[in-house]
């Protein structure tokens, strides 16, 4: 172009605006379209899975909660009941490592166990 | 007695041929600029990257009788050229897309909004300076200073308004380097404490393919619709798809660090070497530095508000500060964000969502500036 096509600050200043916000909207929507024709992303995140991981996971703590919760033997001086969120966390954990099935019930490990007694426990922890 | 002449007219030619001879006043108070810009540089560590060799080239510009720019090739000449024939610029955006992840904007594409609602201030400041009497060339040149994007104001400047180049860089620069004492108040003016607090969601994994195909596509796209950025916005995505493709390691760190440096100091040296007295000591520098401040203030504001919308359509899920970051002074506009959001809540990490706008915003700046090339060339 050899000259402005207009003078009147308002109008470019309308103009400038417009194609800016038009052309980073339709560079969003490419960004979309890319994202959807993505070949190699992770099979989709399905929208209703939370809610179904959800389901899952109240189921097994109300089955945790009907069950007994047992104790190896007594420990002196703790009462042996576990609490109910302390029962919820470790259920969620564990269906948020994908493991199905029930957990059936809660067991306390004595904690006046010796060292070499925690050791070999965590070493076979680990070894799984 | 013949000595005594030949020696008094050697004195009096290499007097002549001093800088002395013909030092002004005009040329005292340019080597004095540039000596406040070197202090606020090296002392008070302002972007001293930049405002170093822009300070220095202004001390070196203000120098009579150098002949920088004479009939013979030098050095300074040499430098010059890279500015007159733009050579620079493009090549600081490759360096630019080189260091850039441009995975926040993948992840959330809609801040690209916030990247255009911050070029308001632009248009603001054209509007400005229109009214107050410069040329629509002149006007759109000052208003870029607003996308607060060194080489974008360089680049639309040399096109539209070259002799006001040197005022627009030193002002573009010299607000850059103040981003984080001019836009935190404007940020806690526009919003609400309840506002700054707001914790965003984890941003998604953007995938390699995204990662790689973007710049192609938005190269493609972007150089059909606006050919005249295509060589700012092609090297900045080409840049970045050397950083991306991750076989191309080599030639990713050398525009990120050799190459960008070199050019950087080229082009900041250049840039203060456009500081003389004659050009520089006029009425229309003050001027331009002042709408250079309102564009930028109004950048930062409209980014923000947009953000205001956005924190309310989203039911509360977008901290309104991260549209500060929209305004493209990469990446030093996020970590303000970064730093308002933590000392409204601590703990509260912004910066990676305010990297998407802020990357926005240099596209934002470069469209803006393509648009106005468009329309006023």
């Amino acid at each position: 172009m050899g000259h402005p096509v207009t003078t009147n600050p308002f109008i470019i200043m309308m103009i400038n605006m417009t194609v800016v916000f038009i052309v980073l909207v339709a560079l969003s929507f490419l960004i979309q379209l890319i994202h959807k024709i993505d070949p190699t992303k992770e099979p989709e995140e399905k929208e209703s899975a939370p809610q179904v991981e959800e389901d899952e996971m109240q189921r097994l703590i109300k089955n945790v909660k009907d069950s007994k919760v047992v104790t190896d033997r007594d420990i002196p001086g703790e009462d042996e009941s576990i609490p109910e969120e302390v029962i919820a966390a470790i259920v969620a954990a564990i269906a948020r490592c994908g493991i199905t099935g029930e957990v059936r019930a809660v067991r306390m490990v004595e904690r006046d166990t010796t060292a070499w007694k925690s050791n070999a426990r965590s070493n076979i922890g680990s070894s799984k | 007695m013949e000595f005594i002449d030949a020696f008094s007219v050697s004195l009096q030619s290499v007097w002549n041929d001093s800088g002395f001879s013909s030092f002004t006043v005009g040329n005292g108070i340019m080597i004095l600029v540039g000596l406040i810009l070197l202090y606020m540089a090296f002392v008070k560590e302002f972007e001293p990257l930049l405002l170093g060799p822009i300070a220095f080239g202004c001390i070196l510009a203000n120098f009579p009788n150098t002949d920088f720019f004479g009939e013979e090739m030098n050095v300074m000449k040499a430098i010059n050229f890279g500015i007159t024939y733009e050579i620079f610029p493009p090549l600081i955006f490759l360096g630019i897309g080189a260091m850039t992840d441009f995975g926040p904007l993948l992840a959330r594409p809609w801040t690209l909004l916030l990247g255009a609602a911050a070029q308001i201030g632009v248009f603001v400041a054209l509007a400005g300076a229109m009214i107050v009497g410069f040329d629509v060339k002149e006007a759109a040149a000052i208003g870029i200073i607003g996308g607060a994007d060194g080489p974008t104001s360089i680049y639309l400047s040399i096109k539209l308004a070259p002799h006001l180049l040197g005022a627009i860089a030193v002002a573009a620069y010299t607000y850059m380097s103040l981003v984080p004492m001019i836009q935190p108040p404007i940020m806690k003016l526009l919003t609400s404490q309840k506002e700054r607090e707001v914790v965003m969601t984890e941003l998604r994994t953007v995938t390699k393919f995204e990662r790689v195909v973007f710049p192609i596509v938005a190269t493609i796209f972007i150089s059909l619709l606006l050919p005249p950025i295509t060589a700012l916005l092609g090297m900045l995505m080409l840049g970045n798809l050397f950083r991306e493709s991750g076989v191309t390691d080599r030639l990713s760190d050398t525009a990120q660090n050799s190459l960008c440096n070199i050019v950087t100091i080229f082009l900041a040296t250049g840039t203060g070497m456009t500081m003389n007295a004659k050009d520089f000591l006029v009425p229309e520098t003050l001027l331009i530095i002042c709408l250079g401040l309102i564009a930028f203030m109004g950048g930062t504001a409209g980014g923000v508000l947009l953000g205001k919308v956005m924190c309310r359509a989203t039911g509360w899920k977008i901290n309104p500060l991260i549209g500060s970051a929209g305004v493209s002074a990469v990446p030093m506009a996020a970590r303000v964000s970064q730093l308002v959001g933590m000392k409204a809540k601590p703990g509260n990490y912004l910066l990676m969502h305010a990297m998407g706008p802020n990357v926005a915003g240099v596209i934002g700046t470069a469209v803006a500036a393509g648009t106005m090339l468009a329309m006023l060339k």
